[in-house]
């Protein structure tokens, strides 16, 4: 699907077109088709707008293979993005990833970071100035588990489909823009395809974003319309991958900046491993604690003497 | 960061409360890997910051224009509903999102279908795929594999229910079989002993009693239907139809006999007949004739 000429040269050529073809032609606006005679007066949005979105992925360099294989997943969903070499541990990672972004020309990130090769922290970056969130990603479920049996075309532009608390707050808001923004390709990127076969659904669930991603299938004879009674047989098969993200901090600048949101209900699973091992460093001692306590429980309750404890002693 | 040390403290403080929330094991089983447990904490930190007006700033930064055509964004939201989805109950949480993006689907067509863009894949179109014809190849086999391996149990369940419907019938008719069998014997029984107490002098009347008992039960009928012949003993077979095969196999039977019967005719060349008793000489008086001879003595 190499298209040689640039798109935005068609797109400049559309608009003025559109302006003096043949009266007739009606207008195409977000409400359906209107009749250019009746919005004389209304302008165009000035500039025509073009999704110029490009994502760097990138990851740490002690990831596990259960990571990278979904960070791969990712980087076939997402036609629009660029997947870069791994990214050194211990440099300050603001600076470093920053002037990657830049270097390669890219208008937000994906970072995943993978810690003590068990959590994996996601990074979702808007370059150069925009807003940046880091997420602990759970429940990961890669395209490769045979369990997920969907296929769809590589490239194709989901269907995006939010659940409506994501307009309950301000945070959750700008969470779902930058989620529109990074996972929808772009409409007419060079390697995307036609037709629209998948759809992701973000959904929030105790505070927590959950991504799944299904492949439509509908029994139709045309390209453009849907059979008679075909939207009632839609089904969907789940392609994957499937991850659960909680946001954990937002800032206002990218990898770093002042903070502007913090999860209160966020606890590291650093402290619920530290905590699990208290509890079981405290066994000893308590068994001990309540050797003791029975103890002292017998000496104050003294028992009363058996009557048939004596039953079989002459028995010899 | 003092803001990061006073986090750390009051979640120490607050993990008094907390629940757990139990980890994604799902109903499915996908995975093994799947035990993270992510704790909840009851009460929120107080210190947690949220800055809605700088939240609210970076919104308009990065947002599009306002007038940008539904067909860059493809967003569609939908209401989850008034009941909050349990997250431990796996079902119900995939349910969940299978209808929310069943939803937005079908409203996204209707928006594409007016706006009158293909979005439907045509049959013959052809292109790479996001998961290779490998990987689906084995995705088909495990899935024919698991009906194969449903299939094989239900047949092996019925074949098991029906063994045992039949084990049930067969004990069935035996038992019938037996009680008929006891009946006619005992009915036997009560005949003989009738004529016993009545006497055997009065055969007339004895006889006459015989028919009675023969018209009231229908106990004494063999395998022939019914066919009385007057003057007959059971278990007289000498009106029998005879077939040609059963005479055909009757004599086959009686060349056997001859042969293997009784020890056949070599197991009778060490045996004495009643001339041979007497005859301490002892040797062989010619093969044939003699076998022949103690043959045909018999």
């Amino acid at each position: 699907m190499g298209k040689k000429r640039k798109h935005s040269e068609a797109e400049s050529a559309a608009p003025p077109k559109k302006d003096d073809s043949s009266p007739e032609r009606p207008k195409r606006t977000l409400l359906g088709w209107k009749d250019k005679t009746q919005d004389a007066e209304e302008t165009k949005a000035a500039p025509e707008f073009r999704n110029k979105e490009k994502v760097l992925v990138t990851c740490s360099r002690r990831i596990s293979f259960r990571y990278r294989h979904l960070m791969l997943n990712i980087v076939s969903l997402l036609p629009h993005c660029k997947k870069d070499s791994k990214v050194e541990a211990k440099s300050s990672k603001g600076a470093t990833l920053n002037e990657l972004v830049e270097l390669k020309g890219s208008s937000s990130c994906l970072f995943f970071e993978c810690r003590k090769h068990k959590d994996l922290y996601m990074w979702m970056v808007k370059s150069p100035s925009g807003p940046s969130v880091k997420f602990l990603v759970n429940a990961v479920h890669t395209m490769e588990e045979l369990k997920l049996t969907g296929n769809h075309l590589k490239g194709s532009r989901p269907l995006l489909t939010f659940s409506s608390n994501f307009d309950k707050d301000v945070h959750w808001k700008l969470l779902k823009e930058m989620l529109t923004q990074v996972f929808g390709i772009p409409k007419e990127h060079r390697k995307s395809k036609p037709y629209h076969d998948h759809v992701f659904a973000f959904s929030i669930v105790d505070d927590h974003i959950w991504f799944r991603n299904y492949q439509i299938s509908v029994p139709h004879n045309e390209a453009d319309k849907v059979a008679r009674g075909g939207l009632d047989k839609m089904t969907l098969v789940e392609v994957g991958p499937r991850f659960c993200l909680n946001p954990i901090k937002i800032f206002g600048g990218s990898f770093g900046g002042p903070t502007l949101y913090e999860n209160p209900f966020y606890v590291s699973p650093n402290q619920i491993r530290a905590l699990e091992k208290r509890n079981k460093a405290g066994k000893f001692a308590k068994k001990i604690k309540a050797k003791t306590r029975k103890k002292m429980h017998e000496i104050s309750n003294p028992l009363e003497p058996d009557e048939f404890a004596d039953m079989w002693k002459d028995d010899e | 960061m003092s803001l990061d040390d006073d986090f750390l403290e009051d979640d120490e403080m607050n993990m008094i409360n907390e629940d757990e929330a139990a980890s994604d094991s799902e109903a499915e089983s996908l995975s093994d890997s799947d035990n993270e447990i992510t704790e909840k904490l009851a009460e929120p930190t107080k210190t947690a910051v949220y800055n809605r007006d700088g939240l609210l700033d970076k919104l308009q930064d990065i947002s599009w224009p306002e007038d940008v055509d539904w067909t860059h964004k493809l967003t569609v939201e939908i209401d989850q509903g008034p009941q909050a989805v349990d997250v431990n109950d796996d079902l119900a949480r995939e349910m969940a999102f299978y209808t929310q993006a069943l939803e937005g689907t079908r409203q996204a067509f209707s928006k594409l279908q007016e706006m009158g863009l293909p979005f439907l894949r045509p049959a013959d179109y052809y292109a790479e795929m996001v998961k290779s014809d490998t990987h689906m190849e084995k995705v088909k086999s495990k899935l024919l594999y698991e009906k194969k391996q449903m299939e094989e149990a239900e047949e092996r369940r019925k074949a098991r229910d029906n063994k045992k419907m039949a084990k049930e019938v067969q004990s069935q008719k035996m038992k019938e079989r037996a009680k008929q069998k006891k009946d006619e014997i005992e009915s036997v029984k009560k005949w003989r002993k009738q004529r016993q107490q009545s006497g055997f002098s009065e055969k007339g009347g004895g006889a006459g009693e015989l028919d009675l008992e023969f018209s009231n039960g229908k106990s004494f009928q063999r395998g022939g239907g019914g066919k009385k012949r007057p003057g007959v003993s059971p278990g007289d077979r000498s009106g029998g139809k005879g077939k040609a095969a059963s005479r055909m196999g009757n004599k086959k039977r009686e060349f056997r006999d001859s042969k293997f019967g009784h020890g056949g005719r070599k197991g009778l060349s060490k045996q004495n007949t009643a001339e041979t008793t007497n005859d301490f000489k002892g040797g062989f008086r010619g093969g044939k004739a003699g076998g022949g001879n103690k043959r045909q003595k018999r």
